[in-house]
């Protein structure tokens, strides 16, 4: 359990001790990499080509099967709906189930109150054991924090009339006094969300008195006392970011049973199978070796599933009605009572000599967590850890953030994981800066950004072993130069109309692969006798192309055609053990798994090479479906060795591999943005004529996939940059129930956006890689800001930009 | 009540209730590729093709689809076999998540017969109500304008979908070996 003693690697709060500073002498430059890991882009057959993804041939003929396609193998299904909140705060004081319980085609109703509701406390948080998130939640509630806490849960024949009795049940409440707003909240006077024994596994500088859930910081140096010296200035900024939501297609679905076995069996879309079953087990106290949580092909994720969200109201119902029970969230759900980005404010402080030199940096943030506190301390740390050892060469850095409960729905993990808060105020604020000195914004960041070598003891310090590290990949230089390129900066040409001005704004970003210190991936590899491969993986591809790269990993090391590899990921009862697919860990942490179980199963289809051809293993090689010999071109089939391991005469042996990877490092991925944006000075409208990012993700295991993450990722990030998010009315409501009403850009409102992958070679990850898919998340809003600022000169700090703000701050200039 | 439906060139004679949406009854019936991804009528992912006319199912009740002509993804082309505009989407990466597609390859199907050159805005117009949350648009965007070489330009793909399935029979017009697909 985390307490205020323990604080996790991904977000605590330990101050730079000596400790700390013996630890870095472990992270040498020198890094042991093994002679394969480190193929020439001529020597590799499978990895860093862009192979066809494994699962395409199924969704493009629409065969693939996501959690609600199992609905019609299962007769007798039953549907769930869920009754939530109509107000923002207070207490139930009555449930009348009578009249939906007189319904046809209804089994079953269940309450705060029912004997098969849960009433253990849990976070929905899918993080490792134990959650560095307060237990704060229950299945069904009794106080309600929000509208849309759910409160009751039906099971019924069919959809419509589950639905249909969920709006019979008749709630009764005692309102409470609500705070929607985070600096409300943190006031002394204001409205409390919890109680003193509302919460287990309370997480550090929690104080529930002024609604703060968490309290964190980290410094190395002495920012204080650089900001005081005469010879530097203090710049100061504060920006403001937009409650996004991941707005997945697949909207959160799962279905549930007891098979005959006697086992649970839940069919879901998640990011995190094997921290679902170890919550659901401490929820129902069922023992984790009978749950068993299967994902099926996933419609998105974004961190939005990087939860329990839903499993426990279908498993709940499921065992109350003793049928298969189906919940699949609405739409509404989705934008109202699913999770989203925490909104946030961060202020942004720098001390800068005369000369241009950064002599302290100081982030604070204040995050509205919303009702509950998943992902709350940890998304906060991000803010800082991420953006900031971007400038690794500054000697005074700190970072602290509190964060809130407000009477709004529950924030939670989403693609890029607070480093998009973090990055809009840094990038924001050091682009003004660099102007207020008339330094060029770019030589202003090469004067202080990381390259390799480099002791970036700024992402330590937030304390947790093994976040300090060394920087031993780095392509930024080279992502700026191909970006300045791609986008035009060097011959910018203006319009015609005298009232239209364009401008390029850009913006660096650094991001972690996996949590340094906090990571477990595991893989195994089987061989048939017809020389193919059955490839288990805990690893989840949430529709990102995982499941490909991981067959393109083991293919390279196997020397085998991709077609041969067959994978299952993601099922506890099958797979080995995985954190899920979060925090860019998949490709790095996963991935690694898998090349390890193909590197084990390699050693034993050598020693059956050996056999074979009559050479020494030292000798042999494995491609091209063969094993062969280096000296004399000697070879066999792959068959032949599967046979022959299989079925031979004097010894037999199922030829199988076995990976596990866990490790200290977490390399970041950089990404250089560029934003190009015509502005008109008198209406404020402004459109964005191009976006370009350049990112180094190390290797890129499928460079078409790789691509396909840094656009989406980029888009996702535009949204942030333009797009009003998930706002509240008076009463708490959430203004957005439908994709219309949230108001994100259709590919018609799209800009062009172009990717650019920029090589180069991490030697900790698997082949070279590092992660990709949420560095370019990170980078739209403040490129888009710096843009529309060099356009004509108006500072948008506070998100989203619209024509409404420019006016109003041209407006204000003049 | 029982109603009649044409489902990629299978007549089926169907039990629902007049109200209930068409996305549902065809995933009754098995045409799982048809996806709801929002409650109702907005984001794309159940696009059919209703008399070669794109529209979303889950917004259409089915009595109003009652006689009527339908092409689901499962009617164009097979695994082994692929519809040229699937094919596309397939070697651009287009492809993430896969929630979205089915319903963008009905949209792009509708616009390659009205459209067989369109421009990039013409094509970004054609997909604006097929949200996708994981592409950014741009790979999608590139696989509809190659997919429109493809199907009508010079040396154009010629397979379009393997045979027809007892389930999922293609379009006559779509068999393959008879009439290329235009």
């Amino acid at each position: 359990m985390t307490t205020e003693d323990d604080p996790k690697p991904d977000g605590g709060t330990a101050s730079h001790t000596e400790q700390d500073v013996a630890a870095l002498e472990d992270h040498p430059l020198e890094w042991d990499e093994p002679e394969n890991n480190n193929l020439a882009p001529d020597e590799r057959a499978s990895v860093s080509r862009p192979a066809e993804k494994d699962d395409d041939p199924k969704l493009v003929t629409g065969q693939a099967k996501y959690t609600a396609d199992y609905e019609t193998q299962f007769p007798g299904l039953a549907y769930a709906a869920v009754v939530r909140s109509e107000i923002p705060h207070g207490y139930v004081t009555d449930v009348d189930t009578s009249a939906a319980e007189e319904m046809d085609g209804v089994r079953t109703v269940l309450t705060p109150w029912s004997e098969e509701t849960p009433d253990a406390k849990y976070t929905s948080a899918g993080q490792s054991y134990p959650e560095p998130s307060p237990w704060d939640m229950n299945v069904l509630n009794e106080h309600v924090r929000y509208v849309g806490d759910p409160i009751a849960a039906v099971a019924a024949d069919d959809a419509e009339t589950a639905r249909a009795a969920a709006e019979r049940i008749a709630v009764e409440y005692e309102e409470d006094e609500y705070v929607l707003d985070p600096e409300d909240a943190y006031s002394e006077d204001a409205p409390q969300l919890f109680g003193d024994d509302e919460v287990e596994n309370e997480i550090v500088g929690h104080d529930y008195s002024r609604n703060r859930m968490s309290q964190i910081e980290g410094e190395i140096g002495d920012v204080d006392e650089t900001v005081d010296r005469d010879d530097v200035h203090v710049h100061e900024s504060e920006w403001e970011t937009i409650r996004q939501s991941h707005a997945q297609i697949e909207t959160h679905t799962t279905l549930a049973y007891t098979d005959e076995d006697d086992r649970h069996v839940l069919v879901t879309s998640t990011q995190v199978p094997n921290h679902t079953r170890r919550q659901l087990a401490h929820l129902f106290d069922i023992p984790i070796r009978d749950i068993r949580v299967s994902k099926p092909r996933v419609g998105g994720g974004f961190g939005g599933k990087q939860a329990m969200v839903v499993e426990p109201i279908p498993l709940a119902l499921s065992l109350a009605t003793d049928r298969p029970v189906i919940y699949e969230a609405t739409r509404e759900e989705e934008f109202s009572a699913m999770r989203s980005r925490h909104p946030m404010k961060v202020r942004a402080r720098t001390a800068v000599t005369d000369d241009g030199s950064i002599e302290a940096l100081d982030l604070y943030a204040l995050s509205n967590t919303g009702a509950y506190g998943s992902h709350g301390m940890t998304v906060a740390g991000n803010v800082g850890s991420k953006p900031m050892p971007l400038y690794s060469k500054v000697p005074n850095a700190r970072f602290k953030a509190d964060i809130v409960h407000t009477n709004t729905p529950q924030t939670g993990a989403m693609r890029g994981y607070g480093a998009p808060q973090g990055t809009l105020a840094l990038e924001g604020h050091l682009d003004e800066v660099a102007r207020d000195l008339d330094i060029d914004p770019i030589e202003f960041r090469q004067n202080h950004y990381m390259e390799v070598g480099d002791l970036d003891e700024i992402a330590g310090m937030m304390g947790g072993e093994g976040a300090e590290r060394r920087i031993r990949s780095c392509g930024l230089d080279e992502c700026i130069e191909r970006g300045k390129e791609a986008i035009g900066w060097d011959d910018l040409e203006q319009p015609d109309e005298a009232q239209l001005h364009r401008g390029i704004g850009m913006a660096l970003s650094a991001q972690g692969t996996g949590v340094a210190g906090d990571e477990l991936g595991a893989a195994q590899l089987m061989m048939n006798e017809d020389g193919s491969f059955h490839l288990h993986v805990g690893g989840v591809d949430i529709g990102t192309g995982a499941d490909t790269a991981f067959i393109q990993i083991a293919a390279e090391v196997l020397g085998c055609p991709e077609t041969d590899i067959v994978i299952k990921s993601s099922d506890t009862d099958v797979t080995p053990f995985d954190y899920g697919a979060y925090a860019s860990s998949t490709t790095y942490i996963s991935g690694m798994a898998v090349k390890k179980a193909a590197e084990d199963a390699k050693e034993r289809i050598l020693y059956w090479g050996s056999k074979l051809i009559e050479e020494p293993e030292s000798n042999l090689e494995t491609g091209n479906g063969k094993v062969y010999s280096e000296e004399t071109d000697a070879s066999v089939d792959l068959e032949e060795i599967g046979y022959e391991a299989a079925y031979g005469h004097d010894e037999r042996e199922h030829i199988l591999g076995k990976g596990t990877h866990c490790t200290e490092e977490s390399p970041p991925p950089f990404a250089a943005q560029f934003a190009d944006v015509t502005v008109d000075e008198e209406t404020g409208e402004f459109e964005v004529n191009k976006l370009v990012v350049a990112v180094d993700c190390g290797v890129a295991i499928n460079p078409g996939m790789a691509e396909g993450q840094v656009e989406g990722a980029n888009h996702m990030s535009y949204e942030m940059a333009v797009c009003e998010g998930i706002t509240f009315d008076d009463d708490g409501r959430s203004a957005v129930t439908s994709f219309d009403e949230y108001d994100w850009p259709t590919a018609s409102e799209t800009p062009p956006i172009e990717s650019i992958l920029v090589e180069t070679h991490e030697p900790t990850g698997p082949f070279g890689a590092k992660s990709v898919a949420e560095v370019p998340t990170n980078t739209v809003p403040p490129a888009l800001s710096n843009a529309v600022r060099e356009a004509v000169g108006v500072r948008i700090t506070d998100m989203p930009i619209t024509p409404e703000k420019i006016r109003a701050a041209l407006e204000d200039d003049e | 009540m029982q109603f009649s439906l044409t489902v990629n060139g299978e007549s089926l004679e169907i039990e629902a209730a007049p109200d209930d949406d068409l996305a549902s009854v065809l995933r009754r019936e098995g045409y799982t590729g048809v996806k709801c991804g929002c409650d109702g009528g907005v984001c794309g992912a159940s696009k059919v093709l209703i008399e070669g006319s794109a529209e979303m199912a889950c917004g259409k009740a089915v009595r109003e689809a009652d006689g009527a002509t339908i092409r689901t993804i499962e009617g164009f082309g097979s695994q082994d076999d692929l519809h040229p505009i699937q094919q596309a989407f397939v070697d651009h990466f287009a492809v993430q998540c896969g929630f979205c597609i089915p319903g963008m390859i009905v949209q792009t199907k509708e616009l390659l017969e009205e459209t067989p050159n369109p421009t990039e805005g013409e094509v970004r117009e054609a997909i604006d109500d097929n949200l996708c949350r994981c592409t950014g648009y741009q790979k999608p965007v590139e696989a509809i304008l190659d997919a429109a070489e493809r199907v009508h330009g010079d040396g154009a793909v010629a397979t379009d979908g393997g045979a027809p399935s007892e389930s999922t029979a293609h379009e006559a017009t779509d068999r393959p070996g008879e009439t290329r697909d235009t």
